[in-house]
């Protein structure tokens, strides 16, 4: 991960732009997935109870 | 004698453009009812910091009141902050905690900031790594995550950001149909959801905020500031012991703060700096992210659909909602969805996305924040 962060430092702006796009939407994804799964078990743990 | 006259002597045309800027975003607020609440106060901020001398913002050396309110309440991100707090106590996550698969359009729906990021990088355009995201947050479609990452990366374009994230926001139901219809059939825009009205338990509705915010401050602690302010409203408003002061966040804080937050705005909005060429490139890409954000919503849900059976297919329009425009965007595709087949409601769906934007787009905002300070030179 930090040879990326470093390769992408020396690159140029569109470069930088897209590095920080893919990562943004994975953080973006992983995030929401995260909180999806936690509602899904809380729903349904919550629905058993 | 020239000081007497010095308020005619120190105006010029930049000066009488501003004029017909404010009075414009004025007249929208009145006559269109854009955004009325934010378009009038930052219309008649534009105006008043554009009259001779600017005593408004400094004058002999002493802060007027809209710098006092600058450096008080935007220079160090409070208005924000408390808008936040207001939008949290505001919002009812119930109908994506019915349909939580509603989430990933709110990650989906945020493709508008990442394009807009790259684009406005690229050499037509020109813009620094810091300057593209700040600019790409407008497609967030909601102006206190606009502002904020404006305010850390690009102070100077806060004005033409704030004006175009609050403008397009209010031209929702203008820009996102036509997007929708381009990129579906009418048999897609026909589609059915069935919604099952089923309970949620209480508890789900406290921990959410709390963990919510756990999660996000470990992924981006960064984002915090965002995402604890919106959860804490929230908490206030699930907790079911604090009605007063949720409603007081819904109500006296929220207009306070955006009546407030406008004028203040507006008072970014000086000729010398908002009248140039960048601005009106700022403008025009505020409205392409728009477009990729209800574009990326729609086409995540067509995706989608490849793997669903018949019974189940999503109707694509839900992907459109997953934008932070609440509840706008959620009214604008159940309208939509009304006119191709009477009788269609996919409301509770479309709302269920419409609550998930608000969550993707404070934590794409907290995304850009923890990585472009990583990249930028």
């Amino acid at each position: 991960m930090d040879g990326v962060i470093e390769s992408l430092r020396h690159s140029g702006t569109t470069a930088q732009a897209l590095g920080v796009s893919v990562g943004g939407l994975i953080g973006v994804f992983g995030t929401l997935a995260v909180f999806f799964a936690l509602i899904w078990i809380a729903v349904r743990i919550g629905g058993r109870s | 004698m020239g000081d007497v006259f010095i308020g005619f002597s120190s105006l010029g045309w930049q000066e009488f453009v501003m004029y017909l800027v404010g009075a414009t975003l004025v007249w929208l607020a009145i006559t269109k009812e854009y955004e009325p609440m934010l378009l009038l106060p930052i219309g008649f901020g534009a105006i008043l910091v554009n009259l001779p001398l600017s005593v408004v913002w400094e004058h002999e050396g002493s802060a007027g009141f809209l710098k006092v309110l600058y450096d008080g309440g935007i220079a160090n991100e409070l208005f924000p902050i408390l808008i936040f707090i207001a939008v949290g106590a505001m919002i009812d996550f119930g109908p994506l905690f019915k349909n939580p698969f509603m989430i990933f359009f709110g990650a989906a729906a945020q493709l508008g900031i990442f394009a807009t990021m790259i684009i406005a990088t690229l050499p037509p355009f020109g813009f620094s790594l810091k300057e593209a995201a700040a600019i790409g947050v407008i497609g967030a479609a909601d102006g206190p995550t606009a502002i904020y990452v404006a305010n850390k990366f690009a102070k100077g374009m806060l004005g033409p950001i704030s004006v175009a994230a609050y403008s397009y926001m209010s031209l929702v139901p203008l820009i996102q149909p036509p997007v929708i219809r381009l990129l579906t059939t009418r048999k897609e825009r026909r589609i059915h959801m069935a919604y099952h009205e089923a309970g949620v338990p209480r508890w789900l509705k406290v921990a959410f905020p709390i963990v919510a915010t756990m999660i996000a401050g470990i992924v981006a602690p960064i984002s915090v500031p965002l995402v604890g302010s919106l959860m804490f409203g929230n908490l206030i408003r699930e907790s079911g012991v604090l009605e007063r002061l949720s409603k007081t966040a819904q109500n006296e804080l929220a207009y306070l703060v955006t009546l407030l937050l406008g004028i203040t705005i507006g008072s970014s909005m000086r000729a010398d700096t908002f009248l140039n060429v960048r601005t009106l490139m700022i403008l025009g890409m505020g409205l392409v992210a728009f477009v990729f954000d209800t574009a990326g919503g729609v086409l995540f849900a067509k995706l989608i659909n490849l793997f669903l059976p018949g019974d189940r297919k999503i109707n694509p329009m839900i992907g459109a909602c997953g934008i932070s425009a609440f509840p706008m965007s959620g009214r604008v595709i159940q309208k939509m969805a009304a006119e191709e087949e009477k009788g269609n409601i996919i409301l509770m769906h479309a709302i269920g996305s419409n609550v998930s934007g608000q969550l993707g787009s404070i934590i794409a905002g907290g995304m850009i924040l923890a990585l472009v300070p990583l990249l930028a030179k």
